[in-house]
């Protein structure tokens, strides 16, 4: 059964508040987002909360400026403005500079579904990934993001952390799970491996559900540390097999996929990797609900599943 | 030596002599380096050297991180070669280096770079450094500090919607102890900016927007000195824009206010009477 809690947003703000609570250099910049799940923020801390407006060039610009002077700035918006509106300043000011400012998108993948492109989170880790400096978080539950923000809090540098707003289903149990490493394997299987991040984490645990009902048993990672990316865990846990699936709620082109493509190319071991992720076009459908986008660009726990059924019951598809 | 705010007072004369040492600097790195920013930087010399010399900024050399130091930002950071100088000629680093501007291993960059001495922020993407300026008076508020933050403009670089999201916001928050100097010489890298996009009534602009604001001849030691000397004794809630009238290239007449010395180093006979007008009076 699904274990449902608050979702990333809201676990975010509210740990965030109690980091904020005992540093009086934390300080949370907002671009006019986030009302509701700041507002114990916002009236406890005052002096240490911002809403700079629609503003976000200024929002990156403004928390260099305070990083400068010694703070600790959280710049907080959707995850297209956080990231594409203000990109310039992010690689100028913060990774240039090597600024400990964090970015919080809110929004990953298609989770403001029917606000349209606009307001989807599609390219982010693509563009944050080739940003040098950049550490790239990519949490999958809200015990881990709790975590994330501790983390976040404790290290230097610039980072963004890609945030679901909804509701979403726990995967881990405890919040004295060391949150370093960078990923982590949820199922051991021999078969082939899943590698998952964000929200696709728990979406890929359903897949190898479903493959094991036809005796297909699947290793899953979830990958949520993208950059730096974990690559002692990888070359351990994934280079032994033939086939390696990605999942995410991003472009296919640069995301995880990609990532991970880029990491098996680089060492001698041959395998197949099916990157499951958007295809390269908008998606202007609506229906109210996330799931029938998913369903639409193949990204459903159903067609995940099916596709990786019939790759490995013809192996010819991927083995070497 | 600690230098805080030193009011000990310097001639004009004096000021006008090291601002011609300046252009002979500048002139001189940019020729050995092959490519500099020569014009943008001869614009604002006496800006700079008013802020540096003429007892305005609070910093200290020896000490370049200094808790209580004035942040001043180089927004127009193609004019870092003349920040550069200024920098070593005050001890921040030694002025041997000055030879190394965008040399193999020297940490002079082309544009502003964070790492040498004396520079707080890393510029050159323009309409950057006013939100950075503003973010560093903010916190000099919030920990009750009493350094004052300054960001040096180009006027071509106002065509950037960033200034004006940091415009508003240092207005909104009453950010007094911020001050935006633009640099308006009218020119932008390849055009006279009224000819393309007019950024007139510049003045009323940065008013409407919240900010008090002052025009001075930004060549006029006299001039550019009370606006400085008034930002540091001023008492208002408004951030202050000072609207420098600049001559872009200032000092070598074929350069003066013509677009394409925005980027080019004379060579031949060009440099020989650059050099020549640029001599020290006797």
């Amino acid at each position: 059964m699904k274990r449902w809690v608050l979702g990333m947003r809201d676990a975010f703000s509210g740990a965030l508040f109690k980091i904020a609570k005992k540093d009086r250099r934390v300080i949370l910049v907002t671009s006019d987002t986030g009302a509701i799940c700041h507002d114990e923020f916002r009236s406890v801390l005052p002096g240490q909360y911002i809403n700079i407006g629609i503003a976000e060039q200024n929002m990156i610009g403004v928390a260099a400026g305070l990083a400068l002077a010694g703070k600790l700035a959280y710049a907080y918006a959707l995850v297209p403005f956080a990231t594409m509106r203000c990109y310039e300043q992010i690689r100028v000011d913060l990774c240039c500079m090597g600024l400990p400012v964090t970015v919080v998108g809110v929004g990953a993948g298609y989770d403001y579904s029917t606000l349209g492109p606009t307001h989807h989170g599609t390219e982010d880790i693509a563009l944050m990934r080739v940003l040098p400096g950049m550490t790239i978080f990519s949490p999958s539950d809200s015990i881990m993001v709790e975590a994330i923000a501790r983390i976040s809090y404790e290290s230097p540098g610039p980072k963004y952390i890609r945030l679901d707003r909804s509701g979403t289903p726990l995967i881990y149990r405890s919040r004295n799970k060391d949150f370093t490493r960078g990923a982590e394997v949820l199922r051991r299987g021999r078969d082939l491996c899943i590698i998952a991040t964000g929200r696709m984490s728990y979406n890929a645990i359903k897949v190898a559900d479903e493959l094991a009902r036809h005796a297909i048993r699947a290793t899953v990672v979830d990958l949520y540390r993208i950059k730096p990316l974990p690559e002692d865990f990888l070359r351990e846990n994934i280079s032994k097999f033939p086939l390696v699936a990605t999942m995410e709620e991003h472009f296919i082109d640069g995301g995880i996929g990609t990532v991970i493509n880029e990491f098996l190319a680089g060492t001698s071991k041959k395998c197949f990797v099916k990157k499951f992720g958007i295809p390269d076009k908008f998606c202007r459908q609506y229906d109210g609900k996330r799931e029938y986008l998913h369903r639409l660009m193949g990204l459903d726990i159903k067609e995940v599943s099916r596709t990786l059924l019939r790759m490995i019951k013809d192996e010819s598809t991927f083995y070497i | 030596m600690m230098k805080k705010n030193p009011r000990n007072k310097i001639s004009i004369n004096k000021l006008s002599k090291k601002a011609c040492w300046l252009r002979n600097t500048v002139l001189e790195m940019g020729v050995k380096a092959g490519a500099a920013h020569l014009a943008p930087a001869f614009s604002c010399i006496e800006i700079l050297t008013a802020l540096y010399y003429g007892g305005i900024l609070r910093f200290n050399p020896s000490d370049p991180g200094w808790g209580e130091r004035d942040r001043f930002i180089l927004s127009k950071g193609q004019a870092a070669i003349a920040l550069y100088a200024v920098l070593a000629d005050l001890n921040f680093f030694p002025l041997s280096e000055l030879n190394s501007f965008t040399r193999a291993g020297s940490r002079l960059g082309g544009h502003a770079e964070d790492t040498v001495p004396g520079i707080e922020a890393f510029t050159g993407s323009l309409g950057n450094g006013l939100a950075i300026a503003s973010g560093l008076a903010l916190a000099a508020k919030m920990d009750k500090k009493k350094y004052i933050a300054a960001a040096l403009l180009g006027d071509g670089e106002c065509e950037e919607g960033s200034v004006w999201e940091a415009a508003m916001f240092a207005a909104h928050h009453k950010l007094n102890n911020l001050t935006a100097i633009i640099d308006n010489n009218g020119l932008s890298a390849i055009d006279y900016i009224d000819k393309y996009i007019s950024l007139a009534p510049l003045e009323e602009k940065w008013r409407a927007f919240g900010w008090e604001a002052l025009v001075v001849n930004g060549h006029s030691f006299k001039e550019i000195l009370a606006a400085f000397k008034y930002m540091r004794s001023r008492r208002s809630n408004k951030p202050l824009a000072i609207i420098a009238k600049t001559i872009k290239g200032k000092g070598v007449s074929f350069m003066e206010n013509n677009p394409i010395w925005h980027y080019r180093i004379p060579a031949g006979k060009e440099l020989k009477l650059a050099r020549k007008e640029l001599l020290p009076e006797k």
